[in-house]
């Protein structure tokens, strides 16, 4: 166990645990754009910026990436943190003016306008879906490019993936709602990915229901006999269950 | 012991209340289609029956789950979802072979039967009985009785009521 100081307040800890974990766990609230507690951090947006005092010395650093040490003083909302994260977060709000969630971001931080020349961005640059493709789905189907202010994350030579299952994982951890999933009866669109993949039909009730691909991927990764039950929705496998047990098997 | 949410579909009329209780006590009102629980119907042989999550022993969506995100309740035995860890990713929905979970569209989030914490609503408002929780240990002596007494009726009918 491992004794630290958040906030004025003295809290024991098991190790192994970041900062932004341990404030998560006793209440604390940290704002955070990138952090998933499904895969590991990696300190991209900066506002879970916080003050770190370790040995007298005073640091600001992310309290995703920061591990919880014996005897280091933390300090969530000083004056210090509070004038960075407004910093920030104002950057922030000069990239991405119409994100929802960097718009309440700044009203909550009291930052009224921007002084950098605005950009009409939807992502920040945090590369979730990056890490949730890569670490949890498991097939890397895209990454960032380029360097500097023309860095943007896509799929390998900017065209059609050949490895996206098409699942939307990272549409839906996206913070800012930038990555748009489009489906049109047989196919789902990822213009941002340049990616178009066919869907599945349903066999009993002809709805074209989900990706090929992803289709593919649990056939792979099911451990039971699938082949039953995948050419069919959702919906119709409730059906033919209760068909089965009604009737008869 | 094990409690599972047990369906007699013979008793069941159709009347959709368990939907209608299920989706008022989750998402705070009455569609349908958020409920966890649908009633599938037979009009042309006038049979209902009630599908829902069977919050399996060995769950097809906890396995296929890359996030780890599903996982079993360890007093109520029902399989959860983790909402902090879940990844939106839909495996789940489409590694169930009974088409146990759906996704909510508007809260963007994974609903599957909870068992309400082991105290299932829809059993209660069921006015049929055709809903009941039962320790699984009790299962088998009732599924028993119910074929003897089925049996007899069989038999009855065959005799005319005669020994």
């Amino acid at each position: 166990m491992l004794k630290i100081v958040i906030d004025g307040k003295e809290v024991e800890v098991e190790e192994g645990l970041s900062v932004l974990e341990l404030a998560e766990k006793i209440g604390v609230k940290i704002p955070t754009l990138c952090y998933h507690p499904a895969v590991s951090a990696y300190g991209a947006c900066r506002v879970c910026i916080v003050e770190v005092i370790e040995k007298g010395l005073s640091k600001l650093t992310t309290s995703c990436t920061c591990p919880v040490e014996s005897g280091i003083e933390v300090k969530t909302n000083s004056e210090k943190v509070k004038k960075t994260r407004k910093l920030i977060v104002e950057m922030l709000l000069a990239r991405c003016p119409d994100a929802k969630i960097i718009q309440d971001l700044a009203k909550q931080l009291h930052v009224e306008k921007t002084r950098a020349p605005q950009k009409n961005e939807n992502c920040i640059l945090c590369g979730l879906c990056m890490r949730i493709c890569r670490e949890i789905i498991g097939v890397d189907a895209i990454g960032f490019a380029n360097r500097g202010h023309k860095r943007k994350v896509t799929t390998p030579f900017e065209i059609q993936s050949d490895v996206c299952l098409g699942c939307g994982a990272c549409a839906f951890v996206c913070p800012t709602g930038a990555i748009k999933i489009e489906d049109v009866e047989d196919k789902r669109k990822i213009d941002m990915w340049h990616t178009e993949l066919g869907k599945v039909k349903c066999e009993r009730c002809g709805r074209y229901f989900f990706p090929e691909s992803a289709v593919e991927y649990v056939k792979r990764k099911s451990l039971q006999d699938v082949d039953g039950f995948l050419k069919l929705c959702p919906d119709c496998r409730k059906r033919v269950l209760a068909n089965k047990l009604v009737c008869g098997w | 012991m094990k409690r599972v949410l047990l369906v007699n579909w013979e008793k069941c009329i159709g009347c959709r209340t368990c939907e209608m209780i299920c989706s008022l006590l989750n998402e705070e009102r009455c569609n349908p289609t958020e409920a966890r629980i649908t009633v599938i119907k037979f009009e042309e042989k006038g049979a209902d029956f009630p599908v829902y999550c069977q919050n399996c022993e060995a769950p097809a969506c906890e396995a296929i789950c890359p996030a780890k995100a599903i996982y079993k309740d360890d007093i109520t035995e029902a399989v959860l979802v983790d909402i902090r860890r879940c990844i939106g990713c839909r495996m789940c929905i489409l590694a169930c072979p009974i088409g146990g979970l759906s996704f909510h569209p508007a809260r963007k989030e994974i609903i599957k039967c909870d068992l309400c914490k082991g105290d299932p609503a829809c059993v209660k408002y069921c006015p049929e009985g055709a809903l009941e929780v039962v320790s699984l240990d009790t299962i088998g002596v009732k599924r028993r009785r119910e074929n003897i007494r089925k049996f007899s009726s069989y038999l009855d009918m065959m005799t005319g009521g005669k020994e």
